[in-house]
């Protein structure tokens, strides 16, 4: 993938160009390629500059209180020019209550006084190339484990009672648990029985009772998702990811990250049922 | 003025304090503190060479410690608030207001087209028309915008500078108007083209021809309009775009000299142009580093004018500067807090003895002032005068080792400054080269950096946050103005003798090809029959091209 291309512009008469020049130098050292236009452009001399340079994003500065005529008009010069993919984004001395009117008219984000450009870059970054910075929000539960003392003895309430469909029983001698999977819709419960007085399960019906033990979210990229906890400092219980039951890779998170709830990460692989 | 011998002495300061006092007595009988102290005027060491050569006595060279003998125990600094937005009519109002305040003289701010030479109705100046100061087309709107404001009484400061020229001429005609004879008339244009090369961006003509603009100015006023001060040579945009103190001082003054050449060979005696020039400084965070920066930048400025350029007047060597806190370092975040750094700004500016202040008002991050902000921000000014007593003895902070010391370095590192701008051939050519401006960007995103790494704390900004902004109430320019202006424009058209206009263009045309006319008097011709603005500077443009930047 090449560099970014950015082209910053100072719309209209607006001679205060520190910010700017400023922004050019920060988001070059984030190995971005940045053209900057000078002073007094206008709306068309922007689009068209965008359009030559193949640029995949524009920033406008104006600190003269014209934005709210001339932000608009660089996003309607590159309409007529069919180059509206070009995403605009704005900053300087704008008043909040303009904000929405901008955004409105199509500019992207309005940075405004104070804003860092570290901030900036990483947005642009995003809007850029959102596949590789976005992570999708996990879609669904992949199944909430009840710790129980034997299988055996809980097994006929959900398939009898609740005529839930016993899907497998596994046994996962690394985590010292016996599994059991019902079936409900697209997610699972997940019975879990303790193999000895080792078992994490154990340790968690000792302290707890039976009862519900935590919850799975399926993921689709296990990886990123850990990196991101991992930069954002929550604590996990694995920062790798470990084999799950079928064929899954999963992570647990600590439970103090989340009001004492147990979350597990999962991903199956791509094209199995679950 | 004496022509006593140097170094000074104390009783050349007592003589000059004795025909100060004639003129301007002081405040008070007697200045005292809360315990009933007596202030004395100066305070001083014992007499000798070391302090009398660095330091000397107020009013005396080299005015390290002020240019007035008995400063502000005299007469106070003159408060002069920035203003203007909207209409002329509008500003008229607000300027009434000020004066009713308090204020003691006026500064008008222009719009961005009428300071790049535009007509309202110019494609150019969609959106921008009575944005950030008032808008003039036509000498129509400048007689509304002065209207009932006697200028005979009142100074005014003008922020232009490439159609410094028009605008004066404007002035010009309404003090006629008025009944006011020329040379009665005082205040400031702005006229610093070399600083909106480097730091400001509303620059028309290349750096040439706006050099003889300027030199015409001095000419004709030097003539005519002798109290008038033709130019403001200014250190503060070069600050908020970004520079350090010591930069600011440097370029300012390496800019000074390109103004003073380009006079001396347009064959200008120093010692009557040199008195009318003015500096306009930026009073920033580093509170004795701004102390230090102003009382060095009067004593490199003095010993320039006396030493290099040999000026024989003792007004050719003061340097009186205009100061305005520094707008960059107010906070759009917990706006109220700027009334704080405005205030300890002010004060640097007055411990460093300026001849006339602006306090920036609290909202200026976010946008023009409202009519309360801009009040509490000329209180800030009144109370430091009449409440703090600090200007109640000379140079309070003079002979602090650290002031002292900071003023010696400061000095240093500008003549280090000066030496290179005079090895690349001068200011003009520094700035045609785009060395300032290198300098300048290295500096200001060296800066961002630092506040970004919380190396440099901005309260509010990257520390002592608050999780919710209040939004403050801010002042809106009507977005109806744009078009009600170039109604007004389109009238005053139609209602003027349009012969008269043509003819003055023309002549004004033809004057422009012979490099050694003075323009000023066919401007102000152009000016009396209501030429625009716009129609003036685009004859200019055609005849002298338009500098497009590095």
């Amino acid at each position: 993938m090449g560099k970014i291309r950015v082209l910053i512009a100072k719309p209209g008469l607006d001679g205060h160009d520190r910010g700017a020049l400023v922004i050019a130098q920060a988001l070059r050292d984030h190995g971005m390629e940045v053209i900057y236009t000078g002073l007094r452009q206008s709306p068309v001399q922007i689009a068209q500059a965008a359009i030559q340079e193949d640029v995949d994003v524009i920033g406008l500065s104006s600190l003269s209180g014209a934005h709210k005529t001339l932000f608009p008009k660089v996003i309607k010069s590159l309409k007529e020019r069919n180059a509206s993919d070009i995403p605009v984004v704005g900053g300087g001395v704008i008043p909040a209550e303009d904000i929405p009117y901008l955004l409105e008219e199509g500019v992207q984000k309005i940075f405004t006084s104070g804003s860092s450009t570290e901030a900036l870059a990483a947005y642009i970054k995003q809007l850029v190339h959102p596949k590789e910075e976005k992570l999708k929000p996990p879609e669904k539960i992949a199944h909430i484990g009840i710790a129980v003392r034997g299988i055996d003895q809980v097994l006929s309430f959900y398939t009898d009672t609740l005529g839930l469909e016993l899907e497998s029983v596994e046994t996962v001698e690394s985590e010292g648990v016996k599994t059991a999977f019902l079936k409900i819709g697209e997610s699972r419960i997940e019975l879990l029985e303790p193999l000895d007085s080792d078992s994490p399960i154990q340790h968690f019906l000792n302290k707890k009772g039976e009862g519900i033990h935590h919850i799975a979210l399926e993921e689709d990229k296990l990886d990123k998702r850990l990196q991101r906890i991992i930069s954002e400092g929550i604590p996990l219980i694995n920062e790798e990811p470990k084999q799950g039951a079928h064929d899954s890779q999963i992570a647990f998170i600590h439970p103090k990250a989340a009001n004492g709830v147990l979350f597990e990460l999962c991903q199956h692989p791509e094209g199995s049922e679950q | 003025m004496s022509d006593h011998a140097f170094p000074s002495n104390k009783e050349s300061w007592e003589s000059a304090v004795d025909r100060t006092l004639k003129r301007f007595p002081e405040r008070k009988a007697s200045f005292t503190t809360s315990s009933d102290l007596e202030i004395d005027r100066l305070y001083h060491p014992e007499e000798n060479e070391a302090y009398e050569e660095k330091l000397g006595y107020p009013g005396e060279y080299p005015y390290t410690r002020g240019i007035q003998p008995t400063m502000y125990r005299s007469r106070l600094w003159t408060m002069r608030q920035y203003a203007g937005f909207g209409s002329a009519s509008e500003t008229n109002k607000r300027f009434r207001y000020l004066l009713e305040e308090g204020q003691t003289g006026l500064s008008v701010a222009f719009d961005l087209p009428t300071q790049i030479g535009y007509d309202s109705d110019d494609i150019m100046a969609e959106g921008e028309v009575g944005k950030v100061g008032v808008a003039i087309d036509s000498l129509h709107d400048m007689e509304q915008l002065l209207d009932e404001i006697p200028l005979d009484k009142v100074s005014t400061s003008m922020t232009i500078n490439a159609p410094a020229s028009v605008l004066l001429c404007m002035y010009l005609a309404v003090g006629e108007k008025q009944g006011v004879p020329l040379e009665e008339l005082t205040g400031t244009i702005q006229n610093d083209i070399l600083k909106e090369y480097i730091a400001r961006g509303t620059y028309i003509y290349p750096p040439k021809p706006s050099m003889r603009l300027i030199t015409n100015i001095f000419e004709y006023c030097q003539q005519y309009v002798p109290k008038f001060n033709t130019i403001s040579i200014s250190g503060y945009h070069i600050r908020e775009a970004g520079s350090t103190a010591v930069q600011e001082v440097a370029f300012t003054l390496a800019n000074g000299m390109a103004y003073v050449d380009a006079a001396l060979e347009a064959g200008l005696d120093i010692d009557t142009f040199a008195p009318r020039l003015a500096f306009f400084f930026n009073a920033h965070n580093h509170f004795f580093e701004e102390v230090a920066k102003f009382r060095a930048a009067r004593r490199i400025w003095a010993r320039i004018m006396k030493e290099h350029y040999q000026a024989k007047s003792e007004k050719s060597w003061k340097l009186r500067f205009h100061t305005q806190t520094g707008g960059s370092t107010l906070t759009a975040q917990q706006p109220d807090n700027n009334v704080v750094r405005v205030t300890m700004q002010a004060l640097a500016a007055v411990l460093g003895g300026t001849q006339s202040l602006h306090t920036n008002s609290r909202d200026e991050a976010l946008s023009l002032p409202t009519e309360e902000s801009a009040r509490i921000a000329l209180r800030t000014q009144q109370i430091i005068a009449n409440e703090s007593g600090v200007a109640d003895t000379a140079d309070p902070l003079g002979g602090s080792f650290y002031v002292e010391s900071l003023t010696d370095r400061i000095e240093e590192e500008v003549n280090k400054y000066l030496d290179q701008i005079h090895e690349i051939g001068g200011a003009v050519k520094a700035v045609e080269e785009g060395f300032m401006q290198r300098e300048i960007q290295r500096t200001a995103y060296e800066t961002q950096k630092k506040i970004e790494n919380e190396e440099e704390i901005i309260v509010g900004l990257n520390q002592y946050k608050l999780d919710e902004e209040v939004n403050p109430d801010l002042l809106k320019v009507d977005e109806a103005l744009e078009a009600s202006q170039i109604k007004s424009l389109e009238t005053t058209r139609k209602e003027r003798d349009q012969d008269a206009v043509d003819r003055a263009l023309k002549a004004l045309r033809e004057q422009t090809k012979d490099s050694s006319v003075n323009l000023i008097p066919y401007i102000l011709q152009a000016v009396k029959v209501y030429a625009t603005v716009g129609e003036i500077c685009h004859v200019l443009r055609d005849e002298f091209g338009e500098y497009t930047g590095m």
